[in-house]
């Protein structure tokens, strides 16, 4: 193979990363391994924001963050980081009201009329 | 009744003895009257000719008698009566209310009036051929929005509604068809939808279209989705979309909505009672 072209695996993984193809299962869990792991490291380092805390992240889990980016696609890096900043919002929030005596309520969501 | 059994009851209770062999004499309708000989003859109290009487000494021994005095009119018989009637009737209630409830959100979308969710479509399959609204019916559906380049919550989803869809073929096979329809149709077409649901369910039924026959079938069945219009080639985006499974009767019309709120033991559970109580024609598929 010349410098110019790549084995079929890196061109996969090129397609994955840009959304040319959508990922199979086997490489959705790879990809959520990968993001589990660097959400963990974010854990450990008390980072909340990937995205506004570049730096701090980068610097901690820049390992971790590479191989998240490698294996997932770049909308889905953002996507997953901007879910765990909302996950732990609402974690906290939770905790808030239930120190605060709130009662977890089980919403309705289907379109049964009330009785 | 035994010889001994016999000796101690009369034996504890003579003057009742008596006092039946006179009230037997003066029962003219009764039935061992008419044999009035052998009536008072002690050898005769073997015979059942005294219903109403011989109930007080049906006890063999005097300990008996006692212990049927001591507890009164309630005995263990009786007792296991009255909480098997009133077990059966909990039940019988229970599931009569459940029954009701069913049929309500059934038919809370039947008739003038009602919410519409669900109609006329025409798109095409994951083999490319076209299919209708009038092609699902005869069945149950189940309807599932969403993409393959779907992050996370479309693939569980998915997952959910092959277990769903298994333990419904298991217990009413060929009523459920199991329907996929992308909100993304501009990356995914039938090739596209084929590979990716094949590796959820093999009866999966993929959908996609035009952008605007998409967003036609997003708009009958309620489902809100951000699919941009206008695509670059290249250019990687989500779509943001409602993740309501969507329960479809035999004659296309919507039942209920299950959720993530719901497990797949739950749901499967939700729409084997529904297929149940379904009165109409079915067109069972293999």
């Amino acid at each position: 193979m010349g410098w110019l072209s790549s084995s079929p695996d890196d061109q996969r993984s090129k397609e994955i990363r840009s959304g040319a193809v959508a990922p199979s299962r086997a490489e959705r869990a790879r990809c959520w391994e990968a993001r589990d792991g660097y959400f963990a490291c974010l854990d450990k380092n008390n980072i909340t924001d990937a995205i506004k805390d570049e730096k701090a992240a980068g610097k901690a889990c820049g390992e971790q963050s590479k191989v998240f980016e490698k294996d997932c696609a770049a909308q889905w890096v953002t996507y997953f980081k901007k879910w765990r900043v909302q996950d732990i919002q609402k974690r906290q929030r939770i905790k808030e009201l239930e120190a605060q005596g709130a009662n977890r309520l089980d919403v309705q969501t289907d379109f049964t009329p009330r009785s | 009744m035994s010889q001994p059994a016999i000796r101690a009851t009369m034996n504890a209770l003579p003057r009742a003895a008596t006092r039946q062999c006179l009230r037997t004499m003066s029962t003219a309708s009764n039935m061992a009257a008419k044999r009035p000989t052998t009536s008072c003859l002690p050898k005769s109290q073997t015979q059942t000719y005294q219903p109403l009487v011989q109930r007080r000494f049906k006890y063999k021994t005097v300990e008996e008698a006692k212990s049927r005095y001591r507890s009164g009119p309630f005995s263990w018989k009786a007792g296991m009566l009255f909480l098997m009637t009133g077990a059966g009737l909990l039940f019988y209630f229970e599931t009569e209310k459940e029954r009701m409830q069913r049929k309500r959100v059934a038919e809370s979308t039947k008739g003038v009036g009602r919410p519409k969710v669900g109609g006329p479509f025409k798109l095409i399959d994951h083999d490319g051929n076209t299919v209708t609204d009038e092609d699902l019916k005869g069945r149950y559906s189940l309807v599932y929005f969403g993409f393959t380049h779907c992050p996370d919550i479309c693939p569980e989803e998915l997952d959910k509604m092959a277990i769903m869809f298994d333990q419904v073929e298991e217990k009413l096979p060929g009523v459920l068809a199991p329907v996929f329809v992308t909100c993304d149709p501009a990356r995914d077409g039938p090739k596209e939808l084929k590979e990716y649901l094949a590796e959820f369910h093999p009866k999966f039924i993929g959908l996609t279209g035009t952008y605007d026959e998409i967003k036609a079938m997003c708009k009958a069945y309620r489902v809100y989705f951000s699919t941009p219009t206008e695509v670059k080639p290249g250019q990687d985006y989500l779509v943001d979309h409602s993740i309501y499974f969507y329960l479809m009767d035999p004659e296309g019309d919507f039942v209920e909505a299950l959720g993530r709120q719901h497990s797949p033991e739950q749901a499967s559970k939700i729409i084997v009672d529904h297929m149940k109580e379904w009165k109409g024609p079915l067109k069972k598929t293999a």
